[in-house]
């Protein structure tokens, strides 16, 4: 179980789940609904291996639960599928990642209002106490602790550059946050343009960027897909040596690299994808144990470095 | 009505009509535009980039323009590309072990993603001209279906190609010849070759006929079911080619790997000057309109001008304005 | 100019709509040179002259599409109120267009009510049906309402045209060439129609390149040729000898060429042909040098018996090609088999309406022009030669077909068709909306394939076009062939009798 290692705030659930017993008097099975988006980047493929695999295991370890797993490209499918899992799939309880908060607020709404338990993961609903579970990473943290390795690391007067991700509330508050930390340090951030957390936007970009600054001390990608097309644009230009670059997430090759030390990418945020096996097994919970899984669980992200990436290095996952 | 027959030909040397240079103007706007907002928009470095950007689109935006002139569509290009990314990395990673590093695998791992092109457009076509669907459904069946095996390759993460074969590859995306970059050389041979079987060969002839009115193709002894095939299999064909480009700038594939390409490429061949409808194709207006393209992303980037939030819409405006512009122009000429 | 001063005060009535002096110019080129004209109530004007004579300009300038450079358009005596086709419409003056203006994707009724559909929030489906429905009737049409444009042959668009047009409750009507498209039987009924409207006193303005209608039909009758009046008529003032003469500025001899006698040996013997679902069980033979025209109503399956001869439909039976059997499946094994077809649609399947003359010219015969590159200097070469052989006249080389005159499009098509060498020539309706003069060009080429010693098949609904070029005559009816007229039996009255069957049904539909 090595992904508990991720919880902070959950220790208290975590050992509930440990006493918890598959016995159950019931006979009915019940059925936990699970809406996430498809696997299209990275970190979303990360979470879709995890939510699967942890399906898996649940669904072995307690045979009296079912899932039903359904992945959308976008908003509208997502919406569908939760009112087709409603109306028949017959499900008891819902665990969504929702695409945007705002259209998926009255939907998940409904289910709530039919009775049935809600979890809520990474992404809030536009309008507070509907669901029972919330579970998180913490985006704010994420820009912070990014921000604070910058502000540590750099001398005053040092030039980084920003990559953004896909223009949405979650990117403001990692940007915002990192902003922040940086805020009084000196650093002169020279430029912030969206990757789109895809690896060919953001090489292109980070080639413009270079095109347009004679000098880059540090580049803050901010996921570890754009670190990927960040670092080869860096290398095309031949300037491996000027800048280190952070990413974000933890994806293993990125880790395994600072594993090994490799200067350009000295440390890590965390922001993991795996976040999505905690809510399904807290979920899980509520209906194999009479354990309270009520309230709110922020994962927090964390700083890989060299000496404690091993902890976070997962060879088998697809992310 | 006029009755003079013209008994000489046409002089060869009628400039182009003015709609025709819509597009090129609009490029030189672009390139002025950038030189002024940014010294290095014209260093060597900046133009390669934007080149080398350039080729992969532009490589598939010459085949979709022989698709769109003989009055087809293709949607799966981009999804096409990233399977075939996939597939490539999968095979060559599987052969390493019996072939080892060295140019025989790449060889290898090029030949793979070529068949794999050409049996995508093969299939494309075959349910396009056999099956009598719609170049629309049928591509965007595939589409779907090419992203969603790319992503299950992948595990829904990212297929990355080994270490030590990637070092061996990666010239064929970041050297050269000359001082000019592998893709760019690579991408003005297809473009010139594209040019050349457009205007010149039968190919290109029976391409603009059949978009033109094909059944007027089929009553003048043209093999209309035989060429359009021909334009799919073309197309994936250098949708291949654009991932053997593609493959060693990253090393990796996955299922965001070619989003929205299809739509680029589209877009590209429009601006240049290509009837959506068929029956027309400019090949090197093509070219123009992928270089318009990346440009508009390259200059908003090197410029501060806008709101990053508002890239897409000038993107949108420079789109339309430069089709406006050829076509005010034709409808007065 | 006041129009007190030209409205006559005796019997004849006045005109209700009338050109005065009107001169159009398209860019610097003067196309009207003043020209007057009056349509009056209860009365056939016929408006006759050649392809680009002005004949076209003059109706659209009377139907509100086209405003004239100076001179005046009166309606009722005064300037027309209107300054678009709609407008005009509205005022009742009503356009039968020979490029039809029908919505091909729509159903017929939705097309007769396009614009003017009844019903307030919804649609009334059924008063618009039963309204089309009686439309129809009165032209004897058993077109199915429901049935849509692109499914429809040629002459029942011409008939659902004319419905529209009735529709309107037009005062005054214009029809440009609406026979072209028509068979005899329909022609008739259109006849009638015509016959009813002057008796209810709508004033119509009729053209055509049948001279013959225009004797039937034309209470007056205005020549035109090269933008100017050049004669004016009343009934029985003039011959269509004499409308012909008016028409070409020059005396025409007989426009048919003089028969060949000499028939060489069997060039093509079909046995037992069948195109389903149409035509079955067709036999007949073709010799060198020899014009075999097929007749029959539209609908008899004259063109997909060709169609089923070039492999352009799936067919059946046996075809031999000087003695030896062959199988032709696609319209390139015909051409390997030195047959080619002229189809009857020059605009949808002939042409490419927006290419130029050279692409068009060869486009059939590319790999002759060069391999893997096309010759453009021989493609130059071939449309010069094609230029002169078939006398086509373009202001441009390089202009898009589409701009040129229906004359001068049919004699490219002609010479597309001939550039593969055929030894056998399937031209179907080779003169269809042509005018006289260039018609009878046409027939002097298709007379000097058959010298050449060449085959020809000409399918053709004009009945003197047949008499006039036929070495032997093929009829059709109902998919099969109904008889066979060869040397002196070939007549008008044969021929009529063998299309139209014993009893006076109509063949098909």
């Amino acid at each position: 179980m090595e992904r508990r290692t991720f919880l902070v705030s959950t220790a208290a659930a975590v050992a509930a789940a440990g006493l918890a017993t598959p016995a159950m008097a019931q006979d009915k099975k019940a059925v936990i609904g699970v809406s996430i988006p498809s696997a299209t980047h990275g970190f979303m493929g990360g979470l879709n291996w995890h939510a699967q695999e942890t399906i898996k295991r649940l669904k072995a370890t307690y045979p009296n639960l079912d899932f039903v797993l359904a992945t959308a490209g976008a908003v509208g499918k997502q919406v569908n599928d939760i009112e087709d899992m409603m109306a028949t799939r017959n499900i008891d309880a819902l665990v969504v990642l929702p695409f945007e908060s705002e259209p998926l607020t009255s939907p998940v709404k409904a289910v709530k209002d039919a009775g049935k338990w809600v979890t809520v993961v990474d992404r809030g609903l536009a309008q507070a106490g509907i669901e029972d579970l919330y579970v998180a990473g913490d985006n704010t943290a994420f820009g912070r602790v990014a921000g604070e390795y910058f502000k540590a690391n750099l001398k005053p007067g040092a030039k980084i550059v920003v990559l953004r991700g896909i223009p949405t509330t979650l990117d403001n508050e990692r940007v915002d946050a990192f902003k922040a930390a940086v805020d009084g340090s000196g650093i002169e951030i020279l430029d912030m343009q969206h990757g789109n957390w895809n690896r060919d936007k953001a090489f292109s970009v980070m080639q413009d960027y270079l095109s347009k600054h004679k000098q880059i001390d540090a580049v803050w990608a901010a996921d570890d897909d754009m670190a990927i097309g960040v670092l080869e644009a860096i290398a095309q230009a031949s300037r491996q040596k000027e800048m280190w670059v952070v990413g974000g997430a933890g994806m293993k090759e990125i880790v395994k690299r600072i594993m090994d030390k490799d200067p350009q990418l000295p440390v890590d945020v965390t922001y993991p994808p795996a976040l999505i096996s905690t809510a399904l097994e807290i979920t899980a919970l509520r209906f194999v144990s009479n354990t309270p899984v009520y309230g709110r669980f922020i994962i927090g992200s964390t700083l890989i470095t060299p000496d404690n990436a091993a902890q976070y290095y997962f060879p088998d996952s697809p992310f | 009505m006029s009755d003079t027959a013209l008994s000489r030909p046409a002089g060869a040397s009628r400039l182009p009509a003015l709609s025709a240079l819509g597009p090129l103007l609009a490029l030189i706007l672009l390139v002025i535009l950038g030189a002024v907002l940014n010294d290095n928009f014209l260093s060597a470095g900046n133009i390669t980039n934007v080149l080398a950007r350039s080729a992969f689109i532009g490589m598939i935006a010459v085949g979709m323009t022989f698709v769109i002139t003989s009055g087809g569509l293709d949607l799966s290009v981009g999804s096409m590309a990233a399977f075939i990314a996939g597939v490539m990395i999968l095979a060559m990673n599987a052969l390493l072990p019996s072939m080892g590093v060295g140019v025989p695998l790449i060889l290898v791992g090029m030949a793979i993603a070529l068949a794999v092109g050409l049996l995508a457009g093969l299939a494309n076509g075959l349910l396009v001209t056999r099956a009598g669907i719609e170049p629309f459904i049928v591509t965007l069946g595939t589409m779907g279906i090419f992203r969603s095996l790319v992503t299950w390759l992948a595990d829904g993460g990212t297929i990355s190609l080994d270490f030590a074969v990637r070092q061996l590859y990666r010239p064929v995306y970041y050297s050269g010849l000359f001082g000019v970059a592998w893709p760019i050389l690579v991408f003005a041979a297809v473009a010139v070759a594209g040019q050349v079987a457009m205007r010149h060969t039968r190919f290109g002839r029976y391409c603009e006929a059949i978009g033109s009115n094909d059944k007027v193709a089929r009553y003048s002894a043209v093999g209309v079911e035989g060429v359009r095939l021909m334009t799919y299999v073309l197309l994936g064909l250098l949708v291949g080619l654009a991932t053997i480009m593609y493959v060693p700038r990253l090393g990796s594939a996955s299922g965001s790997t070619g989003m929205l390409w299809e739509l680029e490429a589209i877009a590209a061949v429009i601006i240049g000057g290509t009837a959506l409808k068929g029956g027309h194709g400019r090949v090197w207006g093509t070219v123009v309109g992928v270089l318009i393209l990346s440009l508009i992303d390259n200059i908003l980037n090197l410029a501060d001008l806008v709101s990053p939030y508002l890239n897409g819409a000038i993107q949108g405006v420079i789109i339309v304005l430069a089709v406006v512009l050829q076509r005010g122009k034709s409808s007065s000429a | 100019m006041s129009a007190a001063d030209t409205s006559p005060v005796n019997a004849s009535p006045g005109p209700v709509l009338e050109l005065v002096d009107v001169r159009k110019s398209f860019g610097p080129i003067e196309v009207l040179h003043g020209v007057d004209f009056a349509l009056r109530p209860g009365e056939v004007h016929a408006l006759i002259g050649e392809n680009g004579a002005g004949k076209s300009t003059i109706m659209k300038i009377l139907g509100g599409f086209l405003a004239p450079s100076s001179g005046e358009v009166r309606l009722d005596g005064r300037p027309a109120p209107y300054a678009s086709g709609a407008q005009a419409e509205a005022a009742g003056v009503v356009v039968i267009h020979q490029e039809f203006n029908l919505a091909p994707d729509l159903t017929v009724t939705e097309n007769v009510w396009l614009g003017r559909e009844l019903g307030r929030v919804f649609l009334d489906h059924r008063a618009m049906r039963e309204g089309t429905r009686k439309l129809l009737d009165e032209l004897d049409s058993r077109i199915d309402p429901d049935a849509r444009i692109r499914d429809l042959p040629v002459s029942d668009r011409q008939m659902v045209e004319i419905a529209k047009a009735l529709s309107r409750n037009a005062r005054v009507l214009i029809m440009d060439e609406p026979s072209a498209v028509l068979t005899h039987r329909e022609v008739e009924v259109l006849f009638r129609q015509i016959d009813r409207l002057r008796a209810q006193g709508v004033a119509l303005l009729y053209t055509s390149h049948r001279l013959e209608e225009v004797t039937r039909l034309a209470d007056r009758v205005t020549v035109l040729r090269d933008g100017a009046v050049v004669r004016r008529a009343m009934r029985g003032e003039l011959t269509e000898d004499g409308m012909a003469t008016a028409m070409v500025g020059r005396d025409l001899e007989d426009i048919y060429p003089a028969r060949r006698h000499e028939a060489g040996e069997l060039a093509l013997e079909v046995r037992s042909f069948s195109v389903p679902p149409l035509v079955h069980g067709v036999s007949f033979t073709l010799r060198r040098g020899e014009v075999l025209g097929i007749s029959g109503l539209v609908g008899s399956g004259r063109t997909e018996l060709a169609e089923g001869l070039v492999g352009l439909r799936a067919a059946s039976g046996e075809i031999r090609r000087n003695g030896a059997p062959v199988r032709i499946a696609s319209v390139r094994e015909a051409a390997a088999q030195g047959m080619a077809y002229l189809t009857e649609d020059r605009k949808e399947r002939g042409l490419l309406l927006d290419k130029n003359l050279r692409e068009n010219l060869t486009l059939s015969t590319l790999p002759r022009f060069g391999s893997p590159f096309i010759s453009a200097a021989r493609e130059e070469a071939a449309l010069t030669r094609a230029i002169g052989d078939f006398d086509i006249r373009a202001p441009r080389r390089d202009m898009a077909v589409g701009n040129l005159s229906g004359g001068n499009q049919q004699k490219l098509l002609l010479a597309k068709t001939l550039l593969s060498d055929p030894e056998i020539v399937i031209i179907d309706e080779p003169t269809r909306g042509i005018d006289v003069g260039t018609r009878s060009q046409i027939y002097a080429f298709i007379d000097r394939l058959a010298r050449e010693g060449r085959s020809v098949i000409v399918i053709s609904s004009d009945m003197p076009e047949i008499l006039g070029l036929s070495d032997r005559v093929l009829v059709m009816r109902q998919g099969a062939i109904a008889g066979e007229l060869a040397g002196e039996r070939i007549s008008e009255t044969d021929v009529v009798r063998l299309v139209m069957g014993t009893s006076e049904e109509r063949a098909d539909v």
